[in-house]
């Protein structure tokens, strides 16, 4: 019979104990759901989109959970509404940081909530990730913790830019912009594209919001005689606008945000002074096979170019947090956001096919549902595919899809 | 360079459509000797109840646009009864006040009962036909036509009629005609009428020539003030001269000056003619 010291003893119990005791530590670890929260927009001006983006999330988080969640642990979702409003979008947030102590947040809608929340989140290490446009929104300095699968307005003029440039009959060109943040930045991104193109742009002027009429601004942009007016504003002002342009029996082409050139806008010109003009905006991937899975989780998510985003945002989180290993935190994601989202890496198409490359030691590049979701070092994305539309008899009808 | 001819016909009609809440606000500074702000948010109110009747009800927009006189003359001379008459004998700076509240009382009462979004009445836009180079719409000539015809039935009524007469009395001197027997709260009761409804019409135009929102009015209240000063406060001739004045020059100042800045040039009106000649255009009597 073997004696064992007590120093053998205490090694082996030790080893034992921990070996014993080490599934319990893991499986309780495991077991506790990580907090994620979503910030859509239920009512209020984004009412018309935040219930979709939201069963988009809800749809990923459902397919994670049932994939064996992130690194053996589900996620627990927690549903805040913004109104559409920066200071309840501050409260909705609190709540989510203090109370449910999430480590991300997905789906702002507005960038007047996003801007609002940023702070917050930046400070309590919370990872943002939303659809909100304003070139403000990535600007300055929030450590990372700020991302968006929306184009900033650099991304869209330039897009807007290369659509027109395919219209060999449009040579001469002007632009209108509302007088907001971005009207600049988007028409010269537009206007350097075209040029480029050998276009040339022929008046390039910032009109006031609210007014009655445009008649001064239009004699003066069509005096130059354009072949095509970039329209760069909002539904109100772009309805006074294109009845002025009308109204002087303008027979040229007219482009406009399709967030501008909407059901409201088609209401408030009718079809007679609609009729033709074009609006463009961000698609999503329509070939892509995540774009495929998003249409049959959420049925009629395709109203707005927005709940694709949301589906590619948490997918987007839940595979950051697989590739940190266990560790969970909005610093985690923030720091891992670009290994899985940018190339190199096998393309994957869900979360499910990025875990399991993750979990072999694989480098992964997620291709989404919005468009192949590539970051830059500030937190906006490099590319995104746009569909143009034109108003045919009353309706809008897609025309053709402008890929980066 | 744009034909310069159609930046002035431009001014011309929106000078026309001035005209009328100028002339308003011009005569009833004088015969009640404080600027009433109110008169532009009537334009407002106009353009409103024209909507109401004209797309709500399905009135043709001639029935509206008469609908429109008599219901914004209404509300003026309720608003002077509730409002302004109690406070006849206060210092012109009290009523002037005043009357701004009621501008942003009867801008939130539009803005409650329709909202705030732009408008339009239930007409087919039309396409201007080309005259000599000239784009002219059909309701741009309509509305200068109706406008000017008001403007001379006002003149017409201020120099030949009885009440006219009076009105111009107590414009001049209200204790002296007082005390020679005219009624003077039955002329200002006319007067406030009269200049609601010619205000409440104009809204009916500038919602056709452009659109309605509850800002609408509110908006053009540099460009009537100026031209009410640049014209001589109390003469309606004056007020429409100047209405025409600022209507050209804020067109054509869209030339020279970016067109977002385009209300600069009604402060400046007024600027340089309190500077060079604070009677305006027909003081003499100032």
């Amino acid at each position: 019979m073997t004696t064992m010291t007590r120093r053998e003893l205490l090694k082996t119990g030790t080893t034992a104990g921990l070996v014993l005791g080490a599934p319990t530590l893991i499986s309780a670890q495991s077991k506790e759901p990580i907090p994620i929260g979503t910030l859509c927009p239920l009512t209020g001006a984004g009412g018309s989109y935040g219930p979709d983006m939201q069963r988009a999330v809800v749809a990923v988080v459902e397919r994670i959970n049932k994939a064996g969640g992130i690194n053996g642990r589900p996620v627990q979702l927690f549903h805040e509404d913004d109104q559409t409003n920066a200071e309840a979008g501050v409260r909705a947030a609190r709540k989510l940081i203090d109370v449910n102590k999430v480590v991300a947040i997905v789906s702002t809608w507005a960038s007047a909530v996003t801007l609002a929340v940023r702070p917050l989140c930046v400070e309590a290490k919370v990872f943002v990730i939303g659809v909100s446009g304003a070139d403000a929104v990535t600007q300055g300095d929030h450590k990372g913790y700020i991302a968006r699968t929306q184009p900033n307005t650099n991304l869209q003029g330039r897009m807007y830019g290369k659509f027109a440039a395919t219209k060999k009959e449009w040579k001469r060109i002007a632009y209108m912009g509302l007088q907001t943040p971005y009207a600049r930045s988007f028409g010269d991104a537009f206007s350097g594209v075209v040029k480029a193109a050998g276009a040339t742009i022929t008046d390039d002027l910032i009109y006031e919001d609210k007014k009655p009429s445009y008649r001064s601004e239009v004699t003066r942009v069509l005096a130059t005689n354009p072949d095509l007016i970039m329209l760069g504003g909002y539904t109100p002002d772009s309805v006074v606008m294109v009845k002025d342009i009308y109204k002087t029996g303008y027979k040229g082409a007219i482009l406009a945000p399709s967030f501008a050139v909407n059901a409201k806008f088609l209401e408030g010109v009718g079809p007679e002074v609609a009729e033709g003009v074009w609006h463009m905006d961000r698609a999503p991937l329509f070939d892509s096979p995540a774009y495929k899975e998003f249409l049959a989780a959420v049925p009629g998510g395709d109203t707005g170019p927005y709940a694709p985003q949301a589906w590619d945002q948490i997918t987007l989180v839940a595979l950051a947090l697989a590739a940190g290993r266990g560790e969970v935190s909005g610093t985690v994601i923030k720091d891992n956001l670009r290994t899985v989202s940018n190339p190199p890496g096998t393309a994957v198409y869900s979360f499910a096919e990025g875990a399991k490359l993750l979990g072999e030691g694989k480098k992964v590049n997620y291709e989404g549902a919005s468009g192949s979701c590539d970051f830059d070092q500030i937190g906006d994305i490099l590319s995104a595919p746009f569909i143009v539309q034109q108003v045919r008899k009353g309706k809008s009808e897609r025309v053709m899809i402008v890929n980066p | 360079m744009p034909p310069f001819a159609q930046y002035v016909f431009n001014g011309v009609v929106t000078g026309g459509i001035l005209a009328l809440p100028a002339v308003a606000f011009s005569l009833l500074w004088r015969l009640l000797r404080f600027p009433n702000f109110a008169v532009s948010t009537y334009l407002t109110v106009g353009a409103y109840v024209a909507l109401m009747l004209n797309v709500g009800v399905g009135a043709r927009i001639e029935l509206a646009w008469l609908g429109a006189l008599l219901a914004t003359g209404t509300v003026a001379l309720a608003v002077d009864r509730i409002t302004f008459r109690p406070m006849r004998a206060r210092r012109p700076f009290s009523l002037a006040i005043a009357s701004i509240g009621v501008a942003f009382i009867l801008e939130n009462i539009v803005r409650f009962v329709w909202g705030n979004d732009f408008r339009s009445y239930a007409v087919p836009v039309t396409r201007a036909t080309s005259v000599a180079g000239l784009r002219i719409g059909r309701d741009q000539v309509l509305i200068l036509g109706v406008a000017v015809v008001l403007m001379a039935l006002a003149q017409l009524f201020l120099l030949r009629t009885r009440l006219g007469i009076a009105m111009r009395a107590t414009a001049d001197n209200p204790l002296l005609a007082a005390v020679k027997g005219v009624p003077t709260e039955r002329v200002i009761g006319w007067a406030t009428l009269g200049g609601g409804a010619l205000a409440g019409g104009a809204g009916v135009f500038l919602g056709l020539d452009a659109s309605v929102d509850p800002l609408m009015g509110g908006g053009l209240i540099i460009s009537v003030f100026a031209a009410a000063i640049l014209g001589g406060i109390g003469s309606a001739p004056g007020a429409l001269a100047g209405a025409l004045i600022v209507g050209i020059v804020e067109e054509v100042g869209t030339l020279l000056i970016p067109p977002t800045y385009k209300t600069a040039i009604g402060f400046t009106i007024i600027l340089a003619v309190l500077l060079v000649r604070p009677t305006g255009l027909a003081g003499a009597r100032g």
